[in-house]
C-alpha cells in the first residue's frame, strides 16, 4: 500500500526521490564512469533529463556513502584513469523497491490526474 | 587546459580529508573536460565549448554544500547522542588529516592570494619594504651599537680625556706631563696606557709609502687585554727613547704588506728612514676604538720629556679599571688628582680636570644620535607596514564576509574558518617575509656601499646581514598578519549568516569601517612623523651645503708630505719645502702652489690660546683660544681667500727674522674693534718664540676650518718658515682635472727625496664634501623611508577609499537615481578620504611637533619646529592621499543606478 503525503506545493522531494530512481537505473548494468552516466541519461531521454555536474556528483557520493553504489579507479592503457560505478546488492534492491513505488505513484497520479492519456 | 586547476580554483575547500577532495576534483574535471570536447566535436568555438563546461556547474558554493553534505559520515547526520558511542578516531588518523587540511588551506590560501593580485601585491611589498628596511638598519645598529667588543672584559676598560667646562671641552686629548702624573699617582686602573695617531712613511719595495696606525705607550696591551698572536707585545723598557724602535703589525698588514712571510718577526724594516724591528703581530681584525690601525710603535720618550711637555698633543689615555673599583669612583679619584695637578702646574692645568668615558660610549658616541634617529625612522616605515597590510586584510576580509557566510552555512565549523584565515595571514607573512629577505640583501649591500669610506662609522666592516633581526622583524610582520587576519576572521565567523541573509551588499560592519578609517587615520599621522623629520633633515642638509667655506674649492688639488723626524729637523725641513713647492709650481697646468700644516676641513689642526701684547695678560684659563695654521707664501692666493688688509707672507719671513702673523677678519673684529691690528702684536702660546710677539702683517677672509656646520672663526696664520713643521699639506691650482696632476705633483716630491710618499691626495672639492657625508647620508636614507612611507599612506589610502565605494555602491547608485551628479559623489567620496587624511594630519603635526626636536643634534641653522617644513609636508601628504582617492572617487561616480539597485 502506497502512502504519499503531498504539501501542495513541495515537489522538492519528489524531485530528488525521481533524480535517485534515474541514476540508480542507469547504474543497472555494467560499470559506468560519471561522464558516462551522465550522457546515458541525456541519450535515454531523448535529451529531456540532463544531469549536471553539480546533481550528479553530490547524488552519487550519497549513494556511495549509503552503500548503495561502489566506485573504484580503473586506469586502462592510453586513458586517464576514470572511476567506474555499479551498484551494490543493497543498491539493485533499492532499484527494485523505487521502481515498484514510482510504478504505483505514477498509476495513482494517472488514475486522479490522468497525466497518461492517449 | 588544466580542468583540474580549473576546479581547483573555483572550489572552496570543502573541510573533508585532503585525498578525497583530490579524488572529487579529479572526477569533476573529468566531467567538465568530457563537456568541453564533446561541444567542440559539435562545431562549438573554444569560447563557446567553455562555457558549456562552465554550466556543468552553476554555482561552486552550492556544489561545495552538496558535496559536503553528500559526502557527510552516515552517522554524522544522526542525533548526537548516537554520535558519541562511535569510536574516536586514531590519534595518527588525526594527525594525518591534521597535516593534510593544512595543506589543503595552504594551497587554497596561495590560490586565492594569486587570484586577488590588487590585494597581494600592496601588502606582500609593504611587508617585503618593512621586513627589509628594518633588518638591514637594525643590522647596523647591532654590529656598531650593541655588539660587544673584541677586548677582554671591555666594560672595564674606560677612554680618560682631560676636559674643560668653561672653554666647552668636554673630552679633550690629553698632556703628556699629566698622562705622567696620572701614571705615578692613580690607585683606580689596573693598567693606563696613552695613544695617538701616527703615520708612518715605508719603504716597500721602491715605492715610498705612507700607513697609518698608532704611537702607543706599552700599557695598551694589557689595558685591551689583546696580546700579539705571534711574536710579542713591547715591554715598558722599549716605551723610552732608544729602546723604542719597534713595531707591532696588524694581521692584514702582515698579510698584504708584507707578503704574510712566517719569518717577519724580528726582521726589520725600514719606517720614517729609521730600521724598526717587528717584535709582534696582531691577532686578525684588531682595532682601536673600532679603527683599524696597521701598526703600534712606542713614542720614545725619556721621562724628562714627558714631564716637562708644554702642552697637549693629540694623544688620549685608555686605562682599564683594577678590580673592585667602579667608573664613579674612578672618576672621582682622577678628579683629585686633577685638582692637585691644577694647584701644581697651574699654567697649565687651570681650569682643566678629568673625564672618564666607557669605551663603548666613546666609540659609538658620534653616530649614536644618527642611528637612532634613522632606527626610530625605520620602525616607523614597518609599524606603517604593519598598519597598510592589517588595513588591506580588513578591507578584503569584510569583502569576504559573503564567502565566509557561505561557508559557515554550509557547516564549516568556526574553528575551521578561523584556522583558514590564520593560513592565510601566515601564507602572506611568509611571502612577505621571503620578498624582504631579498630587500633586506639590497638594503644591507647599499647601506655598506652609500656608508663605506665617507663616515667614519666604527666597525662598519663587521656589520653582517642580521639573523636575529631578520628573525624578529619577520616574526613582527607575521603577527600582524596573524593579528589582522585573526580579528575580522572571528567577527566574520559571528556575524556570517547576517552577511549572507543582507546578499552581501551591505557588508562592512559599521565597526569595520570605523576599525579601517581609524588605520588610516594611524597611517596618515606616521608618515607625516617621517616626513618631516626627512623635510628637516633635508632643509638643513641643503643650508649646510650652501654654507660658503671662505675659499674656493674647485680646481685645488691637495696632497700630504711627511718628512721623517730622523732625517730632517726643523732647519732641513723648512729647507725643503719651498723647493717642493717651487717645483709643484712650474708644472704644467698648475697656476699656483702653497703649503699648510694641517689642511682646513680635513680633521686635527692646532688650537692653542692668545693675547693682544699691549693688554694686560689674562689670568690662566681666560685667555681666548684661537686655530693657529702655518703656511707657507701664496697660500692665501691659491686657496682662494681674500687678502681683506695688509700683505701675505713673503721672502722676508724666514726664521730669525721678526715673527710675523696674518688674522682672519673676525680675530681683527673682535680683538681690535675700531682699531688697526696691522703692526701689533699678538702673543700665541706656540713654539718656541713669538717673545716679543707676532706682528699682524694682514688680515684675510674667514674660512671654516674644521666643518661647514662648525663656527671657528678666530683663526691665526704664522709662517711655515718661520715654525717649520715636519708635515705639510700641498695645495695647487689648476685649470685642469685637480687629480690628473697626483703623479706629476708625487714626481716633484720624489725628484727632491724618492722615499717620501704622497698622502691623502685629493681634490678640496672632495675634502668639503667629506665633511658633508655623515649629513648626506643621514638626509638621503631618511628622505628614502619618508618617501616609502608617502608609499605606503598612498597604498594604505587607495585600499580603503576603494573597498569604501565597492562596499557603497548600493547607496551611491540610489543617490545617482535620486538625482546625484557624478559630480557630486565624487565630492562625496573625496570629502570622506579628506576628512580621514586630515584627521591624520592633525595628530601627525601634534605628534612631529613633540619627536622632531630628537633630531636637533642634526640639524643645521634650521629649527625642529620650521613651520614651512612642516607646513610643505603636510600638503604634500595630502595632496598624495587626494590623489590616491582620485581613482576609487571617479570610479564611485561611474556606478549605474540600474546595476546597483539590481545588485539589492
Amino acid at each position: 500500500m502506497l502512502h504519499i503525503y503531498m504539501a501542495a506545493t513541495d515537489t522538492t522531494s519528489l524531485q530528488k526521490g525521481s533524480a535517485e530512481l534515474v541514476l540508480l537505473a542507469v547504474l543497472d548494468g555494467p560499470p559506468r564512469h560519471g561522464y558516462e552516466l551522465a550522457q546515458l541519461i541525456e541519450t535515454r531521454s531523448d535529451g529531456r533529463l540532463r544531469f549536471q555536474a553539480a546533481t550528479l556528483y553530490p547524488l552519487l557520493y550519497k549513494l556511495e556513502r549509503r552503500g548503495l553504489v561502489v566506485g573504484k579507479w580503473v586506469e586502462k592503457s592510453g586513458e586517464r584513469r576514470r572511476r567506474f560505478y555499479r551498484l551494490t546488492p543493497a543498491g539493485k534492491a533499492m532499484l527494485r523497491e523505487r521502481r515498484k513505488l514510482w510504478r504505483e505513484f505514477l498509476e495513482a497520479l494517472d488514475q486522479v490526474a490522468a497525466v497518461r492519456q492517449a | 587546459m588544466n580542468w583540474r586547476g580549473y576546479v581547483r580554483e573555483r572550489l572552496p575547500p570543502l573541510d573533508i580529508p585532503g585525498a578525497r577532495e583530490a579524488e572529487i576534483v579529479e572526477e569533476l574535471a573529468l566531467q567538465l573536460e568530457g563537456a568541453f570536447d564533446r561541444a567542440r566535436r559539435f562545431g562549438a568555438t573554444d569560447a563557446e565549448a567553455l562555457a558549456a563546461a562552465a554550466a556543468e556547474v552553476p554555482d561552486w558554493q552550492v556544489l561545495a554544500h552538496a558535496l559536503v553534505q553528500a559526502e557527510r559520515p552516515v552517522a554524522a547526520r544522526l542525533p548526537s547522542a548516537v554520535r558519541l558511542s562511535a569510536d574516536p578516531p586514531a590519534p595518527g588518523a588525526t594527525r594525518g588529516a591534521v597535516v593534510q587540511d593544512l595543506l589543503q588551506d595552504i594551497r587554497y590560501a596561495v590560490r586565492s592570494f594569486l587570484r586577488a593580485p590588487r590585494f597581494t601585491v600592496p601588502a606582500v611589498l609593504a611587508l617585503a619594504l618593512g621586513v627589509g628596511a628594518t633588518s638591514a638598519i637594525f643590522s647596523v645598529v647591532r654590529g656598531v651599537m650593541l655588539e660587544p667588543l673584541p677586548y677582554a672584559n671591555a666594560d672595564r676598560i674606560v677612554g680618560v680625556w682631560e676636559s674643560n667646562v668653561e672653554r666647552n671641552r668636554p673630552r679633550n686629548v690629553i698632556g703628556p706631563a699629566n698622562f705622567l702624573a696620572w701614571t705615578e699617582r692613580n690607585r683606580s686602573f689596573a693598567h693606563l696606557a696613552m695613544i695617538g695617531p701616527a703615520r708612518l712613511s715605508l719603504m716597500l719595495g721602491d715605492r715610498p709609502e705612507e700607513v697609518s696606525g698608532f704611537m702607543a705607550s706599552s700599557g695598551i696591551f694589557p689595558v685591551l687585554g689583546v696580546v700579539p698572536s705571534q711574536g710579542r707585545a713591547y715591554s715598558p723598557r722599549e716605551d723610552a727613547l732608544g729602546q723604542h724602535e719597534v713595531l707591532v703589525v696588524s694581521h692584514e698588514f702582515w698579510q698584504t704588506r708584507l707578503g704574510g712571510r712566517p719569518d717577519v718577526v724580528d726582521t726589520t724594516i725600514v719606517a720614517n728612514g729609521v730600521p724598526r724591528t717587528v717584535v709582534g703581530i696582531m691577532p686578525p681584525g684588531f682595532t682601536i676604538l673600532g679603527q683599524k690601525a696597521d701598526f703600534l710603535t712606542p713614542y720614545g720618550w725619556t721621562i724628562e720629556q714627558l714631564r716637562s711637555a708644554p702642552g697637549r698633543g693629540s694623544s688620549i689615555g685608555m686605562a682599564r679599571l683594577r678590580d673592585g673599583v667602579t667608573l664613579e669612583q674612578a672618576s672621582s679619584e682622577m678628579r683629585t688628582i686633577a685638582a692637585e695637578l691644577e694647584r701644581e702646574a697651574p699654567q697649565r692645568n687651570t681650569g682643566w680636570s678629568v673625564t672618564l668615558v666607557p669605551v663603548h660610549e666613546q666609540m659609538v658616541e658620534e653616530v649614536r644620535p644618527a642611528l637612532l634617529v634613522l632606527s626610530g625612522a625605520v620602525g616607523l616605515v614597518l609599524l606603517i607596514a604593519c598598519v597598510n597590510v592589517a588595513n588591506l586584510l580588513l578591507a578584503r576580509s569584510a569583502v569576504r564576509e559573503r564567502e565566509l557566510g557561505v561557508r559557515v552555512a554550509l557547516g564549516a565549523r568556526r574553528g575551521r574558518l578561523v584556522r583558514q584565515m590564520l593560513s592565510e595571514s601566515l601564507v602572506l607573512g611568509a611571502a612577505g617575509g621571503a620578498a624582504g629577505l631579498v630587500l633586506a640583501y639590497a638594503f644591507h649591500r647599499g647601506l655598506l656601499v652609500l656608508v663605506a669610506d665617507r663616515i667614519p662609522v666604527p666597525r662598519l666592516d663587521q656589520v653582517a646581514l642580521d639573523l636575529p633581526v631578520l628573525g624578529f622583524t619577520l616574526a613582527l610582520a607575521l603577527g600582524t598578519g596573524v593579528l589582522f587576519g585573526f580579528v575580522p576572521a572571528i567577527l566574520a565567523s559571528h556575524t556570517s549568516i547576517g552577511a549572507l541573509r543582507d546578499g552581501g551588499r551591505h557588508g562592512g560592519s559599521p565597526r569595520a569601517r570605523h576599525t579601517l578609517g581609524a588605520l588610516v587615520v594611524v597611517e596618515v599621522a606616521l608618515s607625516l612623523i617621517l616626513l618631516t623629520g626627512a623635510g628637516l633633515l633635508l632643509t638643513s642638509f641643503v643650508k649646510l651645503q650652501n654654507v660658503d667655506p671662505g675659499f674656493r674649492a674647485e680646481g685645488l688639488l691637495t696632497a700630504r708630505v711627511q718628512l721623517p723626524g730622523a732625517r730632517y729637523d726643523q732647519a732641513a725641513a723648512a729647507a725643503f719645502y719651498p723647493g717642493v713647492l717651487e717645483r709643484v709650481a712650474a708644472l704644467p697646468g698648475v697656476q699656483s702652489a702653497a703649503g699648510v700644516t694641517f689642511l682646513p676641513m680635513s680633521g686635527p689642526g692646532i688650537g692653542t690660546s692668545f693675547h693682544r701684547l699691549d693688554q694686560p695678560e689674562p689670568s690662566d684659563g681666560d685667555a681666548p683660544s684661537t686655530q693657529v695654521r702655518p703656511v707657507t707664501p701664496g697660500f692665501f692666493r691659491t686657496m682662494g681667500i681674500p687678502q681683506v688688509r695688509g700683505r701675505d707672507f713673503d721672502s722676508r719671513d724666514v726664521a730669525g727674522a721678526p715673527s710675523v702673523a696674518i688674522v682672519s677678519a673676525t680675530l681683527a673684529r673682535l680683538h681690535f674693534p675700531g682699531e688697526d691690528p696691522l703692526g701689533r702684536r699678538l702673543a700665541v702660546a706656540i713654539g718656541d718664540g713669538g717673545d716679543p710677539g707676532f706682528e699682524i702683517v694682514g688680515v684675510v677672509g674667514d674660512i671654516k676650518m674644521s666643518a661647514l656646520d662648525v663656527d671657528e672663526a678666530l683663526a691665526v696664520y704664522l709662517p711655515h718658515a718661520q715654525l717649520p713643521f715636519g708635515v705639510m699639506t700641498l695645495v695647487a691650482r689648476t685649470a685642469l682635472d685637480p687629480l690628473s696632476l697626483a703623479t706629476s705633483v708625487a714626481g716633484a716630491v720624489q725628484s727632491l727625496d724618492p722615499e717620501l710618499p704622497l698622502a691623502d691626495v685629493r681634490t678640496m672639492e672632495g675634502v668639503v664634501e667629506a665633511t658633508l657625508a655623515r649629513p648626506r647620508v643621514v638626509a638621503v636614507l631618511l628622505s628614502a623611508f619618508a618617501a616609502l612611507a608617502l608609499l605606503l599612506a598612498g597604498v594604505g589610502v587607495y585600499g580603503v577609499m576603494a573597498y569604501s565605494v565597492a562596499q557603497r555602491t548600493q547607496e551611491l547608485g540610489v543617490r545617482m537615481a535620486l538625482g546625484a551628479t557624478p559630480a557630486s559623489v565624487f565630492r562625496l567620496v573625496l570629502g570622506q578620504s579628506l576628512r580621514l587624511v586630515l584627521s591624520g594630519v592633525a595628530v601627525g603635526l601634534m605628534v612631529a611637533a613633540g619627536l622632531t626636536r630628537l633630531l636637533e643634534s642634526l640639524l643645521y641653522d634650521t629649527a625642529a619646529l620650521d613651520p614651512r617644513t612642516f607646513g610643505a609636508t603636510a600638503l604634500l601628504l595630502v595632496l598624495t592621499s587626494l590623489l590616491a582617492s582620485y581613482v576609487p572617487a571617479r570610479r564611485g561616480t561611474r556606478i549605474a543606478p540600474v546595476e546597483a539597485l539590481r545588485a539589492e
